[in-house]
């Protein structure tokens, strides 16, 4: 990759800003001239007056407008017209009447055409100008990534350029520097900064085997990383993909304003031909006719209507990217819009989805319970059966024989050839165990928002496991948020009704729905679609369905193990305070939007009549369809003033 | 299908996307077009056979250039 120093916008704001000096530097003195002759100052005569615009504007026009000229010409000889296709006939039209001038009794517009040309171009370099502020931050994001690694090669440490690195090589990073690619520590400690990625502002600690993503910061240890993925798989490449993707798909509400951008430039041909005709008509003068459809071509201006959406989408993308929210589905900006309820996945969403063995309830001793537990879920990769073999923490595992995993409800196997269970309560109902007086403590447990395993050995029960995952910091806060702010909040979860209920009062969810199996979660998100539009916010793992489901899927995820397909948002940081914002953008980009289509579509209803009806001077008209696009862009660039 | 990033040159104005989405709409094999000023990039969602040289002419022909094609498999469907 050859990496340039000036990037396209800069030279196009370049390219524009140097059209811009040389088009009024012809355009003035015929500017000064025209004021001149309007005002009798002094006389020229006619002819000659007429030959030095043409002198003048001749270069304007064919030199420094070439590129607007030819585009303009392109599209009458495809019949693709577009806006140059406008502004290309109505100058081109100014000029020759001052040739013809010469010649006939006619209104000579030729200086005029310097003049709309000169706006013409200033509009554009000032729009090329808000452009690049609106892609900012994806230029900062592509500017991102490190370009160059240090490695080690047998004992030795080598720069590379970062398209040499490959997968495996270990890489040095010293603090202050960036780490070049995402990897996974082998070797040191240190804290890293991952703000640019994840928006979240305190570093994060590492240690061998966390996860490190390319160009984030190293704080203040060396680390010795192992790249795990290099070049276009990298969680940042992938970041600057979507968000490509995202800003070039388009949204339903833009639907209307694509199809009269479509139309429009043929539309205004026949509207001008069609004033020219009825003025030349109604007033028998032919300079008039001639001026009022110059100012027709010219006001017209498709570009607002089709920048309207675009932009906004570009700064809103732009803005949640540096916070951490990726909008993978531009369609989700005007979704969100209508949501009512908002669906929580408990474990990993609203909790930590680390879950610990809190409490252990043993009916048998400990040391056998510890044996036949740590062994049977050993073999199940469960976020419970992980803290439940943490928590036994076994030296040696016992030989387990016909292990079966009932999914959602617990797992079965034979230790020492008895019959060994754990699960839920549900689960030891179906297998016949009769729970007989533990029910109290089984309750005692699930009050105290415990997820409850039971654990049974030929059919009696030995032990009861109370299970707990940890809220994250900022949960409870961003409910109450989401709460205030009038959505229905409603929790989904394996666990039964008792503990989901203790875990909702903590975290002061209102609603929750227990006992829900995975496979169920897109079933229970269709049913309560019936009463609104629904939200879902989950990991992208697991919940991959429900995402889909939900009218607006909010993929929650941590560091690298981002799922980025599943939602239409994403969470890069996890955290729900992320949900909060993430919908707050939502709704400012979407009345951005809105705004600027409102203003695109009054510009063009107001502005077009008043030019048929002869009331706007054609420069007059160039200036307001300047101002129009560059309106656009800059409210799309107001954006920015929101607080998220 | 698959999925065409189309890198583009030469656009100016909203019109322009309008006429390029249009023009690559009706290359036959062709399902959805869309074309971004502001990313100056478009998305085609073809059939597997659709030769993107097929695109490069198109768009040629009304007046743009397509400098890079990159081609996905598709992997995810759609809502």
């Amino acid at each position: 990759m050859i990496l340039s120093k000036t990037t396209p916008e800069e030279k196009d704001i370049r390219n524009w800003k140097i059209k811009l000096i040389l088009a009024w530097l012809f355009t003035i003195p015929v500017a000064v001239l025209m004021f001149v002759e309007k005002f009798s100052l002094f006389m020229i005569e006619e002819k000659i007056m007429t030959i030095i615009l043409l002198i003048l504007s001749f270069p304007v026009m064919f030199i420094i407008g070439f590129s607007t000229i030819r585009s303009g010409l392109k599209g009458f000889t495809s019949l693709y017209f577009n806006m140059d296709s406008l502004i290309m006939l109505g100058t081109v039209i100014a000029y020759l009447t001052g040739i013809f001038s010469l010649f006939f009794v006619i209104q000579d517009y030729s200086g005029i055409s310097s003049m709309i040309m000169a706006f013409f171009i200033t509009g554009k370099f000032v729009e090329a100008k808000a452009k690049g502020r609106a892609t900012q931050e994806i230029r900062k994001l592509l500017e991102l990534g490190a370009k160059k690694a240090r490695i080690l090669k047998i004992h030795e440490e080598i720069e590379i350029p970062i398209e040499d690195l490959k997968l495996g090589d270990i890489m040095i990073v010293k603090p202050g520097e960036k780490i070049p690619t995402d990897g996974v520590v082998v070797k040191g400690a240190s804290s890293v900064d991952e703000s640019m990625v994840t928006g979240e502002s305190i570093p994060v600690e590492k240690n061998i085997n966390s996860n490190v993503i390319g160009a984030t910061i190293n704080q203040d240890g060396i680390l010795y990383i192992k790249a795990t993925k290099v070049g276009k798989d990298t969680f940042l490449a992938h970041i600057i993909e979507l968000l490509e993707e995202t800003q070039s798909t388009k949204i339903p509400i833009q639907k209307l304003a694509d199809k009269i951008t479509n139309i429009f430039v043929p539309t205004i041909l026949i509207i001008s031909a069609l004033s020219f005709v009825l003025w030349l008509y109604l007033s028998k003068d032919l300079s008039k006719a001639i001026g009022i459809s110059v100012a027709v071509l010219v006001i017209a201006c498709p570009c607002a209507l089709g920048l309207a959406t675009p932009t906004a989408i570009m700064v809103g993308t732009g803005i949640g990217a540096k916070k951490g929210i990726l909008i993978r589905k531009g369609e989700a900006i005007q979704t969100m819009k209508k949501v009512k309820i908002i669906v929580f996945d408990k474990t990993g969403t609203i909790t930590k989805g680390h879950p610990e063995v809190k409490e252990i309830y043993s009916l048998v001793k400990e040391n056998h319970l510890f044996e036949l537990i740590g062994s049977l879920e050993k073999l199940s990769e469960h976020p419970l059966s992980k803290a439940i073999v943490k928590k036994a923490d076994l030296k040696k595992y016992l030989d387990v024989k016909d292990f079966k995993i009932y999914r959602g409800k617990g797992v079965y196997g034979k230790i020492r050839n008895k019959e060994i269970l754990i699960g839920n309560m549900k689960f030891m109902q179906e297998k016949n165990i009769l729970l007989k007086n533990h029910g109290k403590k089984i309750k005692e447990f699930e009050e105290k928002a415990y997820t409850t395993l039971i654990v049974s050995e030929s059919k009696k029960i030995i032990g009861i496991i109370g299970i707990a995952d940890a809220i994250k910091e900022d949960s409870i806060h961003a409910i109450r948020i989401l709460n205030k702010l009038g959505f229905k909040t409603i929790m989904l979860t394996g666990d039964n009704a008792l503990t989901a209920k203790a875990i909702a009062e903590k975290v002061g969810i209102k609603h929750y729905i227990a006992n829900t199996l995975p496979e169920e979660k897109q079933n229970k998100i269709k049913e309560l679609q019936r009463f609104g539009m629904v939200a879902f916010v989950g990991d992208g793992i697991n919940d991959a369905p429900a995402l889909k489901q939900a009218n607006v899927g909010i993929a929650m995820g941590t560091g690298t193990d981002i799922a980025i397909e599943a939602g239409d948002l994403v969470i890069v940081n996890g955290s729900l305070i992320g949900v909060v914002k993430a919908i707050k953008l939502s709704k400012a980009t979407f009345k951005k939007i809105k705004q600027n289509l409102f203003w695109a579509f009054i510009y063009n209803i107001l502005m077009i009549p008043l030019a048929i009806a002869g009331f706007i001077h054609p420069v007059l008209a160039e200036i307001a369809m300047a101002l129009s696009s560059i309106t656009v862009v800059t409210n799309a660039n107001l954006l920015r003033r929101e607080r998220i | 299908m698959k999925k065409l990033k189309i890198t583009i040159q030469g656009m100016h104005c909203a019109s322009c996307a309008a006429n390029i989405e249009k023009a690559v709409s009706k290359i036959k094999g062709v399902k959805s077009v869309s074309v971004s000023i502001m990313t100056n990039k478009g998305f085609v969602e073809a059939e597997d056979n659709l030769n993107p040289e097929e695109i490069k002419k198109t768009v040629d022909k009304i007046g743009y250039k397509v400098i890079i094609v990159t081609e996905n498999k598709l992997i995810s469907v759609p809502k």
